[in-house]
């Protein structure tokens, strides 16, 4: 008998295509047949939803490519991964604070506040309200009256740009640490490095190393992943001077062309999530 | 008791709601985009009235709710049905008609639409009623857009309805082709369709009041559902009763309710 090949969907803008999923095709394509939805040249039509894909794995996060994961998993039974909800909510960083620290994960403290007025905490960055374009961060660092304040470039842009979105910035509190953790997730696989803070080294890669496994961290991304109803993701901790780790960034669609084997685990992974 | 209501103006329906609220004996404040700061220092209000469904709003809604303080309406049903994605399934899954819809980038629409899908309307993805709506006649017409991508609905040519619904109380407007809410309106007496369109609605989310914008097609006779509103302004509500009390104290019972079902 002949055995079918997985029948996956990739979903996928032309950055993520040309830059970040090659490996991750040639290996793909020896175990699974692949179709391509490209962001920019996809027709979405509300009435049409044929598809016969068994999987789809989600690797860019625009507006475009959440209303095709919407139709998919409202019209069918395949699974979508990561899915809609997951993907918005990490990109709004307000929300996925705000549904962090309601499950009990410690975050730094944030606020959202109407432009011109202050938090009410001292040492501060400001972040973009909504992290769905690539884009590398970009800080401006100021000491006033002995305070840290950092600001995201893109962030001020889009409250006080030319073609300012937004009436109102956040604000998250800054933590102070000598590391920069990071747990890549891929289903229960966890990966676990750190790295020093961009903030001190902007070539993140440069002071990347692998670490083993700190079982507090493995707790808390469980249980943000959960929370957030993410399957792939990677997770930014700072660890306080009195050694707590604050979750302070979450990601929809990681690059896992840093993990060793990352495209393979990945392509075993949504091999095992397929339909039947 | 101490009110909030979450709303980017301070006049019209909202200072109506202000006023008849503190009439009544209670505190009320209003955070509009030049106060509102969403952090613990909101929880000071006994609850939340939820008028308007811009970003900022929404996620104080989702804050306050988070932390035990009731928003009405929902945040969650608020934000539902000013996306208009998530719009279009909250009326498709209620059974109702609505137009078919298409996404994407102008070239795709361009080069893949079919001349048989025109006419369409063009909406932005986050909005209500007729801000920022465009009829696409012809291929042409997508020269003049330079969204980076783009939602669209068949644009379906027929009678234009407003129908408003505030608890049992229904009453329906026919107003001119994408016409905003305020424009002026013939009353409709009674017409049982819309009626049970509307009961369907209210009954499917649990609403205490809100809008529809239908179209009767003029070929198919057929009703579709082709905008919604979670807290319109009123302007047109043509009945005896005034609609500022009634829209109060049905927030008032809802909170009660809520209230109760927590104790």
């Amino acid at each position: 008998m002949v055995k079918l090949l997985i029948n996956i969907g990739l979903i996928i803008d032309r950055y993520h295509l040309e830059k970040k999923v090659s490996e991750f095709l040639r290996y793909i394509g020896t175990i699974a047949k692949v179709s391509i939805y490209l962001e920019e040249d996809y027709l979405l039509d509300y009435s049409n939803f044929d598809f016969k894909e068994d999987i789809f794995f989600v690797k860019a996060k625009g507006d475009l490519v959440l209303n095709l994961v919407k139709l998919i998993e409202r019209e069918t039974d395949i699974p979508v991964i990561n899915s809609s909800k997951g993907i918005w909510l990490a990109y709004n960083r307000f929300l996925n604070s705000t549904l962090l620290r309601q499950s009990g994960i410690l975050v730094p403290n944030f606020t959202l506040n109407a432009k011109g007025l202050l938090p009410p905490f001292n040492d501060y960055i400001i972040k973009n309200i909504i992290d769905q374009k690539n884009y590398a961060f970009s800080p401006k660092i100021q000491r006033i009256n002995g305070y840290l304040n950092i600001a995201d470039q893109r962030a001020l842009d889009e409250v006080n740009g030319e073609k300012a979105k937004y009436t109102y910035l956040y604000y998250q509190e800054f933590i102070k640490s000598k590391w920069e953790y990071k747990v890549y997730c891929i289903g229960d696989n966890l990966f676990y490095y750190k790295q020093l803070p961009i903030l001190v080294n902007p070539d993140k890669m440069k002071t990347r190393r692998k670490i083993d496994k700190i079982p507090e961290l493995k707790e808390i991304t469980l249980k943000a992943l959960k929370t957030i109803r993410l399957k792939i993701s990677s997770l930014d901790f700072l660890r306080s001077k009195e050694g707590e780790f604050f979750l302070t960034d979450i990601n929809s669609s990681p690059n896992f062309n840093y993990i060793k084997n990352g495209p393979k685990v990945i392509g075993d992974y949504l091999i095992k999530q397929a339909k039947n | 008791m101490k009110i909030g209501i979450l709303s980017k103006r301070t006049g019209n329906f909202t200072g109506k709601i202000k006023l008849y609220l503190e009439k009544i004996g209670h505190s009320v404040n209003i955070y509009t985009a030049s106060n509102l700061c969403i952090n613990d220092a909101l929880l000071v209000s006994d609850f939340y009235i939820l008028k308007s469904k811009h970003l900022f709003y929404l996620y104080a809604g989702y804050f306050l709710e988070a932390n035990n303080v009731p928003v009405i309406p929902s945040t969650d049903i608020s934000y539902q049905h000013k996306n208009r994605i998530e719009s279009y399934f909250s009326i498709k899954n209620t059974g109702l008609l609505l137009p078919n819809v298409f996404m994407g980038t102008i070239d795709t629409l361009k080069s893949q639409l079919k001349k048989t899908d025109l006419p369409l309307i063009s909406k932005p993805i986050f909005g209500s009623g007729s801000k920022g709506v465009k009829v696409i006649n012809s291929f042409q017409d997508f020269n003049s857009i330079t969204e980076e991508s783009f939602y669209l609905e068949k644009f379906i040519e027929g009678t234009h309805y407003l129908a408003y619904f505030i608890d049992e109380e229904i009453c329906i407007c026919e107003k001119k082709p994408l016409a905003n809410e305020h424009d002026k309106v013939k009353i409709i007496v009674s017409d049982g369709e819309i009626e049970e369109y509307i009961i369907k609605w209210k009954d499917k989310y649990n609403l205490l009041f809100g809008h529809l914008d239908l179209v009767r097609d003029n070929n198919t006779d057929k009703l579709f559902v082709v905008d919604a509103g979670t807290f319109p302004e009123f302007s047109n509500w043509k009945h005896s009763s005034e609609p500022v009390s009634k829209v109060c104290n049905l927030i008032l019972d809802r909170y009660q309710h809520i209230v109760n079902k927590t104790e």
